[in-house]
């Protein structure tokens, strides 16, 4: 009896069960006109673009309460594991129908798996925003993305401690690497401070140089450029200068690096604008820090404008909502300026949406930055920032280089073996 | 099975066909009931553990960018030859084998066989404190040890504060101290679990043979390595089988060392941490995605462990 009773209990939950995911894979194939139907959407960083999303989400469903969005929070690792593997796969079910990608990746995607993103070309005024964006989104001259984020460089640094050196703001303002190896010197000697906070194993400053000089480790039609760079070659150097200098206080890793200049262990930190948040996190700081533009090489193309990260939101081909989705992006990024001063405030996000940088917001002057007009200033670089093309494989470039600095480093290789061997190996990586 | 016991029937009862056959029939149906019920299990098998396996082997005669994938036969095996990043990574892993396997056996055997000497007190402390690490996530005793090798990290402070060191040591910067860390980090984790085997395989050598060699006038020292050794050689060729499959699939240590790097692609300082299972993650997610190329690489390390276990078996084993 008891035998029975069980057995018709596990019958009964598996029918139960069958028909439940029957219903649930019905709900959300019915709804597929515009206006209507659940967008579910992968980013990464709970404290950045997920609440920017978040922010949109409210704004939108105001007006369109038939839409539910789902903003899915994973790490960035994650993010893009699952969706290569899902793509690769073949399968449609699971997919999200908006997704975040870093526009280092943006080309490798787009040409990776073609047709599996929408084609926007036509949807988005592209005039809207920065240029540079606008190129890295581009295949065979159809646009395919939402530019979000800008990775608008900075030299990032401590008023107290350049002080204590004998140094004003007047002396950071677009310096060369030379002059800042110089600056640092002196602020080790007379501080006992380093310079700059800095991974040695970590490409990001060397792209911050090579962009800077409209260079990157591929010219614009998408061959290797890097044994005969000559501003790749400038970077590596400036790079163990730098080392050899001790002005570096060297991290390993994300937390060590933001930890180096939250403890005030170094006077300087030069990245993208994104790190702003990470700086702010430490609140007794407050009123020390200020920005000024990127050092440039001496190199005569480079400038004190550059970028690095940036971020970009791209619709799944196979959404099920995908007009929807389009719509939401249309709406929210590319016309909605309250949107844009908001996620400025709320999380310090810089969008490369032109029209909104005359806001309010952006004007305001920032207390933690002594009342510096960060912003201003930022989206005032940001338009300078020489338009480079990324490629398809910047991180097996990166790699490659940042493998073969470490003999370069401690003496073993000259600068010239050092490119040449991470050319040979970007080569072999490329060739498939 | 089934077969088997067919025969044993017909040889006992060669000339009564007529029940033969009947047997037979009702051998039939107990085979085909056979077949039903592990049909399911087998299934699964098939579709989760051999189709896996094949297709794999057929992706690495292929090359892919992504979705636009091409078969290009042999090249995949030929062109591991020539690069270099796949040199470093077997070479980081063969380092990583060769240095951490010997030390970590070694230390699991000695404390097995003091941690065996019954006149040890708290001798259930010790085994449970040394064997605790094994049960910890690897991912995060990874974590905690990058945290305590950090530049002005626990380590470094300590050892400067009893004068070992002038300089803090530079542990997860330079190639060679990176490499330093990760042995030092895999053993505190796997020798506890590797002394376990000992200690069981202890149990089985007699008191008698400690007795006679004492009573003969050997050392400790002696019967280390006259008794315990080479009673202990089967679990010894085990554990060194296990720890060699280990490293060779070495991946969320050295990945978790390096990871954070702030925009990195490379694996530790110079690649020093990159092994065979972190190169093929990267030809899979970080750069443009090869699965083909990934697949051959995988084959590889099939082919290494194969080869080496049968070395291992070879040069050890007993010759049964």
């Amino acid at each position: 009896m008891r035998k029975k009773a069980l057995s018709l209990l596990l019958a009964s939950s598996l029918i139960f069960s069958l028909t439940l995911t029957a219903c649930g894979s019905k709900t959300t194939e019915t709804s597929s006109e515009k206006g209507s139907g659940k967008l579910t959407i992968w980013a990464w960083d709970p404290n950045f673009n997920i609440k920017v999303m978040e922010e949109a989400k409210a704004i939108y469903t105001k007006d369109n309460s038939k839409v539910n969005i789902e903003v899915v929070n994973m790490a960035k690792a994650d993010v893009e594991q699952k969706l290569q593997t899902m793509l690769q796969s073949g399968v449609k079910e699971g997919l999200p129908d908006i997704v975040l990608i870093e526009d280092y990746n943006a080309q490798k995607y787009l040409t990776a798996y073609p047709g599996k993103f929408a084609n926007l070309s036509d949807k988005i005024k592209y005039d809207d925003f920065a240029k540079y964006k606008e190129s890295l989104m581009t295949v065979d001259g159809k646009r395919y993305g939402v530019p979000f984020d800008s990775g608008v460089a900075g030299l990032f640094y401590r008023t107290d401690i350049l002080e204590q050196a004998g140094y004003k703001a007047a002396d950071l303002n677009n310096i060369t690497w030379d002059k800042f190896i110089e600056i640092g010197k002196q602020v080790k000697a007379k501080t006992g401070k380093a310079m700059l906070a800095f991974d040695p194993a970590d490409g990001g400053v060397m792209r911050i140089m090579m962009q800077s000089a409209g260079q990157w480790y591929f010219d614009e039609k998408g061959n290797i450029n890097i044994s005969k760079n000559e501003v790749l070659k400038e970077a590596a150097k400036t790079y163990k200068a730098m080392i050899d200098a001790g002005i570096t206080k060297p991290t390993s890793g994300w937390n060590e690096w933001v930890a180096a200049f939250n403890k005030g262990d170094s006077a300087t930190v030069c990245t993208g604008i994104w790190i702003m948040g990470s700086i702010k996190a430490e609140a007794s700081q407050s009123g020390k820090w200020a920005v000024a533009p990127v050092p440039k090489l001496n190199a005569s193309s480079s400038v004190n404008y550059s970028n690095l990260g940036g971020s970009s939101w791209y619709v799944l081909n196979d959404s099920k909502n995908k007009d929807t989705a389009i719509d939401f992006l249309k709406k929210i990024y590319d016309g909605n300026n309250d949107f844009y001063q908001k996620i400025l405030v709320g999380q310090g996000a810089f969008g490369t949406y032109i029209p909104a940088q005359t806001g309010s917001s952006y004007s305001a002057a920032d207390k933690f930055f002594g009342d510096q007009k960060v912003f201003t200033d930022m989206s005032g670089w940001m338009k300078q920032i020489p338009s480079v093309n990324y490629g398809k494989y910047t991180y097996e470039a990166d790699g490659a280089i940042m493998a073969a600095m470490a003999d370069y480093y401690s003496g073993k290789a000259t600068v010239d073996q050092t490119l040449s061997k991470a050319e040979d190996q970007v080569k072999n990586q490329i060739s498939k | 099975m089934a077969h088997s016991k067919n025969n044993v029937v017909t040889k006992n009862q060669p000339n009564i066909k007529f029940k033969n056959t009947k047997y037979n029939s009702f051998e039939k149906i107990q085979n085909r009931n056979g077949w039903l019920f592990i049909s399911f299990a087998l299934t699964l098998l098939l579709i989760f553990i051999f189709y896996p396996i094949l297709y794999s082997f057929y992706l690495s005669f292929t090359s892919s960018k992504g979705l636009i994938s091409k078969f290009v036969g042999v090249n995949n095996y030929i062109k591991i030859f020539s690069d270099p990043m796949f040199i470093t990574a077997l070479k980081n892993t063969v380092i990583f084998l060769l240095c951490q396997v010997p030390i970590m056996l070694l230390l699991a055997l000695i404390i097995a066989s003091i941690l065996n000497d019954k006149t040890v007190k708290f001798r259930g402390v010790f085994r449970t404190g040394i064997f605790l690490p094994a049960v910890t996530s690897l991912v995060a005793y990874t974590v905690l040890f990058k945290m305590m090798f950090s530049m002005d990290g626990f380590i470094n402070s300590t050892l400067m504060t009893i004068h070992v060191i002038k300089e803090p040591i530079p542990w997860l910067m330079k190639p060679f101290w990176a490499r330093v860390t990760l042995i030092i980090a895999m053993t505190w984790r796997w020798t506890g679990y590797n002394m376990v085997f000992y200690l069981a395989g202890l149990q089985n050598v007699p008191d008698e043979l400690y007795e006679a060699a004492e009573i003969d006038g050997a050392s400790k020292i002696q019967q280390f390595f006259k008794i315990t050794i080479p009673m202990l050689k089967p679990i010894i060729v085990f554990t060194t089988i296990m720890s060699t499959i280990g490293t060779l699939q070495l991946f969320d240590e050295p990945m978790n060392l390096a990871a954070g790097g702030t925009t990195a692609a490379t694996i530790g300082p110079g690649n020093s941490l990159l092994t065979l299972s972190g190169y093929i993650y990267n030809l899979c997610f970080k750069f443009m995605p090869n699965f083909g190329y990934a697949a051959t690489i995988s084959y590889v390390i099939v082919f290494i462990v194969g080869l080496l276990t049968v070395i291992q078996f070879k040069v050890a084993g007993d010759n049964n």
